[in-house]
């Protein structure tokens, strides 16, 4: 095991990450901007070290202050968290070459995974569906072919492209040759390049990610799945749980076998998630996070694994401590992301100096995060203040339990997701489960003319 | 870890001027006046500085020097001592970061007013390593 561990990180998972260190006897060493002085993650760590100043690029993405820390507190290993330095593969291979261990993949599983195409053609040759595309379609009439090979609706996609732009969704072959035409124009105009190609568009599809773990000696397990499909209209996930409510049994074995094979395919090692689109029956891999995840504890809840232990156990080369058959689901798990935002308003970052801060407690119920009352929220890092997470023996308990623990919660001095959140879990929909991500977006367009 | 009053006072003062964002930080207590400056100024100030000790008392200010990389100060050869002269922008010390050497100078002329550190001394990002008296 290591004897001390440096931290790259801040917030809610630099604190996480502390914990599963002191429990493992570890000691831990905290990085933290002059922003973050006072935050809880540099007074929980055992020694600290301020790396730059606030914005991210001099500080928490300064690899040469990060690694001279490591080196002059004398750390063994060093935890990216998630965000950062997580998934860059030059920083885990710099890591390496100074003699440290980086918790995490090797920097070319992190390289693959991250190149979207790579990743795409790995699982592709290892029996893992990925959305059917197709390669440069050079007139509208081989896009409609195409479409007419894998079914309407199709999505055509500039193949420079980015944002959006290029993009039309075409539902029918009677609106193919306008829309090509529009597309590639858009695409000429954006990119100084008007090629396309097609994908299947898939309407209304669920997000469901699975987790798995790899040990240095080839061992992989899953831990079962996570629906993250409450997504704001910019992807960001707010609602997660575990496991995912109102899923067929054969896809959700199947979606579990996949994540295996997939994980076994590019012999991964450490904690990654494999993000799939989920239409019916239909499978569909979409991309391999290589880290540990923000929502990572609704798996935790559920298996009782201590995910961020078994990364550093896994990182300091001790074999899984368990295997496939001992892992057990026990009941459900929600997570809601408390987020200083403004839900009212398109979900703006808010910054300021929080006045009261409560947390709920009792049973079932746990909270991580870094804030207190008095917390500066500094306006340079994502919005994340705390994650609630809660448990039930069913879904609908889970649910009445995150009512009564949000119902507990007051933070002052900011905006925040809070009561948007008690609102989601109210809905009907919500409670009927197995909702598209696009619920959510469609959901926030209904009510805002409603309120105005 | 400072035993001394002064460097006592000062650092609380450094770091909350590094924090603050601010360009320039002048405090009074009594005979005790300190200033921070972020940009280094090296040009405009030889009046006060090349004044000899016991004149107007109200001139003296003090520059703090802050490390700008984390590594470890090494202090050049011959050291510097605390009352020591300075003539012109001299290198006193190098912080090494993954074997870099980062040159820590004085930004000017004045008076080694205190040493924080210590030859070998891991030190942080904005951590206060010398004050210059101008």
């Amino acid at each position: 095991m290591f004897r001390k561990v440096l931290i790259a990180n801040r917030g809610e998972i630099a604190l996480r990450i502390n914990r599963a260190c002191h429990e493992l006897g570890v000691a831990t060493v905290a990085i933290f901007s002059e922003a973050d002085r006072g935050s809880l993650h540099v007074r929980h760590a055992d020694e600290a070290f301020c790396v730059g100043p606030g914005p991210v690029a001099a500080s928490y993405l300064n690899i040469a202050n990060i690694l001279s820390t490591a080196l002059i507190c004398g750390a063994d290993a060093i935890h990216p968290g998630y965000g950062f330095l997580a998934e860059n593969a030059r920083f885990a291979e710099i890591t390496r070459d100074h003699g440290l261990t980086f918790i995490g993949p090797s920097p070319s599983v992190i390289a693959a995974m991250g190149d979207k195409a790579t990743a795409r053609r790995i699982m592709h040759e290892s029996g893992v569906p990925t959305t059917p595309g197709s390669g440069i379609l050079a007139t509208p009439e081989e896009a409609a072919a195409f479409a007419e090979q894998i079914g309407y609706p199709v999505m055509l996609k500039a193949t420079a492209g980015g944002g959006g732009k290029g993009m039309r969704a075409v539902e029918s072959a009677a609106d193919m040759v306008a829309a090509f035409a529009t597309a590639s124009a858009e695409a000429a105009a954006s990119f100084r390049d008007g090629r396309l190609y097609a994908e299947k568009l898939i309407r209304s599809p669920r997000h469901i990610e699975v987790q798995v773990l790899g040990d240095e000696f080839g061992d992989v397990v899953h831990l079962g799945e996570r629906d993250c499909s409450v997504q704001k209209p910019s992807h960001q996930k707010l609602i997660e749980e575990a496991p995912a409510p109102a899923l067929d049994a054969a896809v959700r074995d199947r979606l579990h076998e996949m994540a295996v094979t997939a994980a076994r395919a590019v012999k991964y090692t450490n904690a990654g998630t494999l993000e799939f689109l989920v239409d019916g029956a239909n499978v569909y891999f979409m991309e391999m996070n290589t880290r540990i995840q923000v929502e990572h504890p609704v798996t935790e809840m559920v298996y009782g694994v201590d995910l961020v232990k078994e990364q550093i156990r896994i990182a300091a080369r001790e074999p899984l401590g368990f295997t496939q058959a001992d892992l057990q689901p026990h009941g459900c798990a929600i997570e809601v992301r408390v987020n200083a935002e403004d839900p009212e308003n398109n979900f703006a970052p808010a910054a300021g100096t929080l006045g009261r801060v409560e947390f709920p407690g009792g049973p079932g119920v746990r909270v991580d995060t870094h804030v207190y009352a008095g917390t500066v929220v500094p306006p340079f890092y994502d919005s994340l203040l705390a994650k609630i997470i809660v448990t039930g023996r069913s879904r609908e308990s889970a649910i009445m339990r995150m009512e009564r623990a949000l119902a507990e919660t007051h933070i002052e001095g900011v905006k925040t997701t809070v009561e948007f959140a008690r609102e989601i879990l109210r809905d009907e929909s919500f409670q009927r489960a197995g909702l598209g991500v696009d619920w959510l977006p469609n959901y926030l367009a209904q009510r805002v003319p409603a309120l105005a | 870890m400072f035993e001394d009053t002064i460097a006592e006072r000062v650092r609380p003062l450094a770091q909350a001027f590094s924090n603050g964002g601010l360009a320039r930080l002048r405090v009074r207590d009594g005979e005790f006046e300190v200033e921070f400056r972020r940009a280094p100024a090296p040009v405009a100030a030889p009046a006060a500085a090349a004044r000899p000790g016991g004149e107007a008392a109200a001139a003296r200010s003090i520059d703090a020097i802050l490390a700008d990389v984390v590594g470890i100060v090494r202090f050049l050869r011959p050291a510097v001592s605390e009352g020591m002269a300075l003539e012109g922008d001299r290198e006193l010390a190098y912080v090494e970061t993954l074997g870099i050497r980062n040159a820590v100078r004085s930004r000017g002329p004045g008076r080694v007013a205190m040493i924080y550190v210590t030859d070998g001394q891991p030190v942080e990002y904005g951590q206060p390593l010398f004050a210059i008296e101008r």
